[in-house]
């Protein structure tokens, strides 16, 4: 049986593949996209998992807040292999003369360094060399554009806190920088015997401090956590290993390749379309064929056998050449953004992924194909001898259920695939909902078509012409509306999301958000610090006691058996900054319970963010524990505050009553405001008369955050881009199916005396209609998606920005207008008298 | 080999139910090479379709070799036609993708019949065509693709073979070899013709004619 089927088959496409083709270029597109995307995924997660010990600095990082380890404790993880120390902390740089300053990450190192991995310095030398106290005072490396802002060189000096360090080396590379989180300055690396002489360890000061361990041969992870457990049970010790380098980078990751998969799932799913389309062109050219065959006696399952063989044999390679294309893509991609990336991504053919998006367009290619071949098979061999009417036949139970299953295989293969189960539901719920939509539109779009139609019959010529040709039966309107509608939705909502992101960073949050956060200012700083900043024209200072604790239990259960949402884990992931306030902050909104009055003296209360509660499951009344500089304080929730984290206001997520810290060594931290002219005056005054404090510049943050949102923009624009595009292959071939028709049709309205211009005029104004019509529904359904994203994922306000809005619905018009015109160029130029000779 | 028994036939169209035998009744002994003439829409075709198998009465029945067909679904009626029935058509209906040798080997191939290219080789010698037999149907004059279309239809020597207007598209000397073929193969096979014809000339080769208008079979015409 297969032999003859593949004899058939092979015999058949000789004669070309008359539609074929499209099945392949939708499918390649698509696949390429998830392929991709899986890939790029596949090497930065395998960089983080091979990697994982140069990139967190040893086989364990253990971290404190606010004190060094003791001896016992340095004695004990000695015990486990070999121990590097560091010390981190932000600080201001300066140059001697004191005319700039920049903030710094400072890494003060003891012991070996690096345990896994090569730092690389520039002029190449050990670092114990760079770092080394000589007669002219301590070394230090730092990152080369640390030079650049305060106008330096090597050999310079300059001065951190109460000292005077000489930049003996920048650093070309730097193994375990991304083990530190969140970083605003250029890295400074010096000896810790160095750190003393800054003056800038202080009862307080928000230290960190790091213990690298390379364990010791036949030592293993598992063994070593549960020895600190047992040992150091009562300690706040954060350890990780290198199997979780960098928690945020990897949830980056994952929102990245979900977005794009979701993305080229779309392009599938549109592609899909073309599928369908190219499927049905190529089964309607072979519709002689299978009349004789079935003369001849082919059954229907032969003929369904021959003609699934040749489509399955495209589709396949179509998702060869999308695996293809998806895996080479990566390497192009890193050697373009390579230096951007904070570590160097793994270059390789990873399987699963590919495996996966061949599985994808497998079903795409299922689900697409199997209904246009259901009802070629079935058809009777009489009506195709008879070439009567061929439309509207329906599929068989069979065929329908086949759809389904792939459908919802489809579906499934997109959840568990997807490292955000919940966010690949939703998006693929939302999905399907718009390819409903969408179908319904573009039946809606014949409706009203036909309805113009009748309604006002009196058109001119152009006009009469361009509406019948929509609504007539047969008509791709629908299905261009539904594939090309969903790539401009995708378009739309990318668009809107980015410029309402780009003009929060770019103007709202700058407006709003202060000038700069100080940090460090110890208790007896304040008066000095409040004149110093009310001299150099500061406004709107606001000062809050801070202190870091990490969350230890809620509402008495260790937080590392309690359930806590997706979007809550950040704050149980290491350790957060607590403040303490008598009074309810201003600009803070109550939801549930009452603040405490400001000479309250009872058991520790506290009031939390009501996000945060919402994802701890914790209401007013209950508990939540913290440790703090080493002690457990568990405190009552006696209020739940909205908290707007968009202003960039100081906030924070927790807030004790006053007498829960009485005792603590706290600092404060400050936000200022200032004039443009006068904020490089004011941050010099404040670190010259407080040099241990340090400064962020809010407007560098933001600037950060600005690449950010324009890298991860460009790339997710790009998807969306190849997801038109796969929207316009499926309107060319949609075009391209029926230039029989249009030939013979624009022949009889020429014999029939019809101009050149008449007829280019139907046909500007028949894809016209369509594209804006499609374009104006796109707008709608990527407005309201992107106004969802803004609102309900990153919650922030959404505004109607007309401009991307806009541009999609002249784009869409514009576009199909082109691309119909240049389409259908060939059919306005046909002769008559071929035509009319072989009518065929 | 044919037994009609009130047959009729109603088809669908867009401007009604169109009503296209009207109750024919017919009997054609085994052998019999009988010709059936009549005006353009009488039901000529349609009546053998529903004599190949191709369509399924609306009333009535229609029996070939024993076997009825009305009463088998469409895959049934595929697999009986493969080996029994054999169609030639006027416009040759030859699958343009597949050589001479291929179109005429299908029968037997789509029948699982070992040695079918062997069997179309053959037979493609006998219709003269043993020189083309790679040839693709565009690169085959009408007369030649006639002959390999008669070739395809007598390679499973079927019982029964139907023709429809078989020189309607060739010229007369082309036409004439066609038909000679055609002959010939049915004496030497002793297959069943039913042959479909404007032609009184190719009528009066037939042992008998029938006369079909406005879907019911007469004698003679005008009756």
């Amino acid at each position: 049986m297969s032999g003859l089927l593949l004899r058939l088959a092979f015999r058949d496409l000789r004669g070309g593949l008359s539609g074929l083709g499209w099945v392949v270029a939708c499918l390649a597109l698509g696949v390429a996209i998830i392929a991709a995307a899986g890939s790029l995924d596949a090497g930065l997660r395998q960089t983080l998992r091979e990697d994982g010990q140069a990139l967190l600095g040893g086989d364990l990082q253990l971290r404190l807040t606010y004190r060094p380890p003791t001896a016992t404790e340095m004695a004990f993880f000695r015990g486990f292999g070999t121990v590097s120390q560091a010390v981190e902390m932000r600080a201001m740089a300066r140059r001697l003369d004191g005319s700039a300053q920049t903030l710094v990450e400072i890494k003060a190192i003891e012991g070996p360094y690096p345990l896994y991995g090569q730092l690389l310095l520039d002029p190449q030398q050990e670092i114990a060399v760079a770092l080394q106290k000589t007669a002219d005072g301590w070394g230090i490396a730092v990152d080369s554009n640390l030079l650049e802002r305060l106008g330096l060189a090597i050999g310079d000096r300059l001065s951190i806190g109460d000292a005077s360090l000489i930049i003996r080396a920048t650093i070309r590379a730097e193994p375990d920088r991304l083990a530190t989180p969140m970083s605003f300055g250029p890295r400074l690396l010096m000896d810790s015997q160095a750190l003393p002489e800054t003056g800038l360890v202080r009862q307080g000061s928000l230290i960190r401090y790091s213990v690298l361990l390379r364990l010791a041969v036949g030592q293993t992870v598992a063994a070593f956590r549960q020895a600190v457990a047992g040992q150091f049970a009562d300690q706040a010790w954060q350890i990780r290993d290198s199997s979780e380098v960098a928690p945020g980078l990897t949830r980056f990751l994952n929102q990245i390749t979900l977005f794009l998969t979701m993305v080229g799932l779309t392009a599938l799913l549109v592609g899909g379309i073309g599928v369908a389309n190219g499927a049905g062109a190529f089964l309607e050219s072979r519709q002689s064929t299978v009349a004789i065959l079935k003369c001849l006696g082919a059954s229907n399952r032969q003929i369904l056998g021959m003609q699934a063989l040749e489509v399955a044999v495209l589709a396949i390679l179509g998702i060869a050449l999308g695996l293809m294309a998806g895996a080479l893509v990566p390497y192009v991609l890193l050697d373009a953004i390579e230096n951007q990336l904070p570590m160097a991504a793994r270059r390789g053919i990873f399987w699963q992924p590919l495996a996966l998006a061949g599985a994808f367009g497998g079903l795409i290619a299922l689900a697409f194909a199997a209904g246009p071949l259901g009802r070629a098979a079935g058809r009777p061999a009489a009506g195709l001898l008879r070439e009567a009417s061929i439309g509207r036949e329906k599929n068989s139970w069979s065929v329908l259920t086949v759809i389904l299953l792939a459908g919802l295989a489809l579906a499934g293969l997109a959840v568990i695939g997807a490292a955000d189960r919940r966010a690949a539901a939703q998006v693929i719920a939302f999905g399907s909902s718009a390819l409903a939509a969408f179908a319904g539109a573009g039946t809606a779009c014949q409706w009203l078509a036909g309805w113009a139609s009748r309604r006002f019959s009196g058109l001119a010529l152009p006009w009469r012409l361009a509406l019948s040709s929509l609504h007539r039966p047969g008509s791709p309107t629908g299905r261009v509306v539904l594939s090309l509608g969903l790539g401009l939705t995708v378009l739309t909502a990318v668009l809107l999301v980015e410029a309402n992101l780009t003009e929060e960073v770019s103007q709202h949050l700058p407006a709003q958000a202060p000038t700069f956060f100080f940090l460090d200012i110890q208790d007896g700083e304040t008066d000095v610090f409040d004149q110093t900043v009310a001299k150099e024209g500061g406004l709107a200072v606001k000062r809050a006691a801070m202190i870091r604790g990490r969350i230890t239990q809620i509402d008495g259960q260790p937080v590392e058996s309690r359930r806590v949402a997706a979007d809550a884990q950040w704050a149980v992931q290491g350790d957060r900054g607590v403040s303490m306030a008598a009074v309810q902050p201003q600009n803070t909104k109550l939801v549930a319970g009452s603040w405490w009055p400001a000479d309250y003296q009872g058991p520790p209360l506290l009031s939390l963010d009501a996000g945060i509660a919402r994802g701890f499951g914790l209401a007013v009344g209950q508990t939540l524990s913290l440790n703090i500089l080493g002690r457990e304080l568990t405190a009552r929730i006696a209020n739940l505050r909205e908290v707007d984290w968009a202003s960039l206001a100081m906030n924070f997520t927790i807030i004790l009553s006053p007498n829960a810290l009485a005792g603590a060594p706290l600092s404060w931290i400050a936000t200022v405001h200032a004039p443009l002219d006068r904020e490089t005056t004011l941050e010099r005054a404040v670190v010259t008369a407080l040099p241990h404090v340090s400064s962020i510049r809010v407007k560098e943050a933001l600037d950060i955050v600005r690449q950010v949102i324009a890298g991860a923009g460009l790339v997710i624009q790009a998807a969306a881009l190849v997801t038109l595009a796969v929207g316009g292959l499926v309107l060319a071939g949609a075009i391209a199916a029926g230039q029989r028709r249009r030939i013979r049709e624009t022949v009889l309205l020429k014999v029939l005396g019809a101009s050149f211009a008449d007829l280019i005029a139907a046909v500007a104004l028949e894809y016209a209609l369509l594209g804006l019509f499609t374009g104006l529904l796109a707008a709608l359904m990527g407005g309201f998606a992107g106004w969802a994203v803004l609102v309900f994922i990153l919650k922030l306000e959404a505004r109607l920005l007309p401009g991307p809005i806009l541009g999609v619905v002249l784009a869409g018009g514009l576009v199909v207008t082109l691309v119909g015109l240049a389409g259908t160029s060939k059919a306005l130029q046909a002769g008559a008298s071929g035509v009319l000779r072989h009518p065929t | 080999m044919i037994q009609c028994v009130d047959l009729h036939l109603k088809l669908a169209s867009s401007g009604g139910e169109v009503n296209i035998l009207r109750g024919v009744d017919l009997l054609v002994p085994a052998g019999e090479a009988l010709a059936v003439t009549g005006p353009s829409g009488s039901g000529k075709s349609s009546m053998m379709m529903l004599i190949a198998g191709l369509e399924r009465p609306t009333g009535g029945s229609v029996l070939v070799a024993g076997v009825a067909l009305g009463e088998l679904s469409e895959d049934q009626r595929a697999r009986f036609r493969r080996l029994n029935i054999g169609i030639i058509f006027q416009s040759f209906q030859l699958i343009p993708t597949m050589t001479a040798l291929e179109n005429v080997a299908i029968p037997l191939e789509l029948a699982r019949k070992p040695g079918a290219m062997a069997a179309a080789r053959d037979i493609l010698g006998r219709v003269g065509l043993a020189e083309r037999v790679h040839h693709y149907p565009s690169q085959l004059s009408g007369g030649e693709q006639q002959r390999v279309a008669v070739a395809r239809a007598f390679v499973a020597r079927p019982r029964l073979l139907l023709a429809d207007e078989p020189t309607g598209n060739l010229d007369q000397a082309s036409g004439q070899a066609v038909i000679d073929l055609l002959f010939g193969l049915q004496r030497e096979f002793g297959s069943t013709l039913l042959l479909i014809t404007h032609d009184p000339v190719l009528a009066a080769r037939c042992q008998r004619t029938l006369y079909l208008r406005d879907g019911r079979l007469d004698l003679e015409p005008g009756s």
